[in-house]
């Protein structure tokens, strides 16, 4: 039989190198991309997120499937099924319920829990608190844009008749205009979601309030757009999930006529309006949190 | 423990609007384990977060570890940790998760922030339960979590709001062992309560506020008047004191009325053994403020 000693470990000091700032940023960075994954978290967590990336994905293996059973890829775009622009539009349904659950994850639990007065104990500002969680959004929401887009971009290449790499080397501006389409579709909807996001104390209340705006704004545009008085055509601009569209039609030719293109506006103005978005969005939700540190 | 004062504030004042918080407060505090005492509203909380630079006074200078909170927040933060008053936890994280994590926010790097979290958790007595996700957690294991996250990094201060806010008898003295050993850590503590008995029973230094006025600011043993002894006799005063002084008690001649102590209940015994070999006729004799908290309302009484 040997002697059992239960030894008190105490306490023992940390003299290794620290990341100030930067390393709290990082963190909270990461812990964003955690907690919208559920990963950490109990299994059911990870249900929503988790489904809705995979029917993403698999929504793009499909496509080349079938782009495959037609066998030409320009025909089977010709007979409609969907390319990269085609991609965006099939699956933003998805992809605003995956957005209406990222951004309010990001920011509630973390208010209402009382972990904000954690944070702001570290050597954490404001604006790297709110950076790193746009950040976090940003690589969320993106890698839901892209990583069908790539799949379905490698499985083009993959069934082109042309052969690998010629296909890929042949359509090297997808590299750089489904980045650009996704970082307006993020951008739009990170102004609004963020903003509802940082009021509201209910994750689903947020999601809903997200949804909900897009939807009466769009329907608002869609009716007095047309109309005869003075100033209508500005309410075309309320279509708000519609301007990353316009822009998607500019890099990859037009489907149909949104409201503001009827109302006689170029693709300018849907960049323009995203900008003003996201700079009101910005000092909105930057002062809500100042006010909260 | 470290040598110096690890707060100074110089003429602090906070205001929110009409509502004077703190008013024109002169205070050191030195290394070790404070109290900071006061009624609800007394400005404690906001005395906490002006210490974190997360408030700007109206006026005054604060300094913390040698840095001024208003113009180096980042630097004061990194070397303080803080356990809020209230509840400040994920409850869908596991501690240790919540606890490295709370690190990293503090610059550790993540390997180094897990096993941190781990020892951490170790000491606040959570080491089974450190895997469980804290929403199932009890208060008493949650007031722990929100200990090790303020401790996790190392820091050279601890700022602990209320730490045995809504724990049972035996949780909140488990939790007044745990600050007391922060002190064998090299960690300076400084410890917002409105529970005096908290403060005699783990602080050396005790700093009084009501009202946003500065009441008191000193170590706990020169707080005379508790465990002291209120005498008065009718004869022989001088004598009656002599014994007493003789015996190690200090005391203090007001005419007929002395006070004696400070001392534990054997004073009363010392005294009665002098009145007798003394003849001095003892005619009162009542405890003097037996403890802060007595203290502390004749102070607020006073004021």
């Amino acid at each position: 039989m040997t002697d059992q000693v239960i030894f008190d470990r105490g306490y023992r000091t940390y003299d290794g190198p620290r990341a100030g700032p930067s390393g709290a940023r990082k963190a909270v960075f990461k812990e964003g991309l955690r907690r919208v994954l559920g990963l950490g978290r109990k299994a059911r967590k990870k249900i929503f997120p988790w489904s809705l990336i995979t029917i993403a994905v698999i929504a793009a293996a499909v496509f080349v499937g079938i782009h495959w059973a037609i066998g030409d890829i320009a025909e089977s775009v010709g007979e409609g099924v969907p390319s990269y622009g085609g991609l965006f539009d099939f699956y933003s349904a998805i992809s605003l319920l995956f957005i209406a659950f990222a951004a309010p994850q990001l920011l509630i639990p973390d208010r209402t829990k009382g972990v904000l007065s954690v944070y702001f104990s570290r050597p954490l500002t404001v604006d790297g608190y709110l950076s790193s969680k746009v950040a976090a959004f940003a690589a969320l929401i993106g890698a839901f844009y892209i990583v069908p887009q790539l799949v379905l971009h490698i499985g083009l290449s993959l069934i082109s008749d042309g052969g690998f790499i010629p296909y890929l080397t042949d359509n090297l501006d997808i590299l750089w205009k489904v980045p650009l389409t996704t970082l307006a579709f993020v951008a739009i909807h990170g102004a609004l979601v963020f903003p509802l996001s940082a009021v509201i104390n209910r994750t689903g209340i947020a999601a809903a309030a997200f949804l909900g705006v897009l939807t009466a704004g769009s329907g608002i545009a869609a009716r007095v757009a047309e109309a005869s008085f003075p100033g209508a055509r500005w309410v075309s601009l309320l279509a708000l999930d519609q301007h990353p569209r316009i822009i998607r039609d500019h890099f990859f030719g037009d489907t149909v006529d949104y409201p503001a293109e009827i109302a006689g506006f170029e693709v300018w103005m849907s960049v323009v309006v995203i900008a003003v978005l996201v700079l009101v969005a910005v000092v909105f939700v930057r002062q809500r949190y100042r006010r909260l540190a | 423990m470290g040598q110096g004062n690890v707060v100074e504030i110089n003429g602090l004042t906070h205001d929110y609007g009409e509502v004077v918080a703190l008013s024109n407060l002169d205070l050191q505090i030195p290394s070790g384990i404070t109290g900071l005492v006061g009624a609800n509203g007394a400005g404690k909380t906001t005395m906490l977060r002006l210490l974190l630079g997360l408030l700007h006074p109206t006026a005054g200078q604060i300094s913390v570890l040698g840095h001024d909170p208003q113009t180096e927040p980042l630097a004061v933060r990194a070397r303080i940790g803080y356990m809020p008053e209230i509840d400040c936890l994920p409850k869908d994280q596991t501690a240790a998760d919540f606890v490295a994590y709370t690190a990293q926010l503090a610059g550790i790097p993540p390997r180094e922030a897990k096993r941190r979290s781990s020892e951490t958790l170790f000491l606040v007595g959570l080491e089974e339960e450190r895997f469980r996700y804290l929403g199932d957690f009890s208060t008493g294991m949650q007031q722990r979590v929100k200990l090790a996250q303020a401790i996790v990094h190392d820091p050279d201060l601890v700022l602990l709001d209320e730490p045995a806010s809504g724990l049972d008898p035996e949780g909140r003295v488990q939790m007044l062992q745990l600050i007391r050993r922060l002190g064998d850590f090299d960690i300076d503590v400084i410890l917002s309560s409105h529970v005096l008995t908290d403060i005699e029973q783990t602080c050396n230094w005790v700093v009084m506020l009501d009202g946003g006025d500065l009441l008191r600011n000193g170590p706990l043993e020169a707080f005379d008047e508790l465990g002291t002894v209120v005498v008065e006799v009718i004869d022989n005063v001088e004598g009656f004191a002599a014994i007493l002084s003789s015996q190690g008690y200090g005391t203090s001649v007001d005419g007929r009325r002395l006070v004696v102590g400070p001392g534990g209940h054997e004073i009363e015994e010392a005294v009665v053994k002098a009145a007798a070999a003394t003849s001095a006729g003892l005619v009162r004799m009542v405890r003097g403020s037996s403890s802060l908290e007595d203290l502390f309302l004749q102070k607020e009484e006073g004021s």
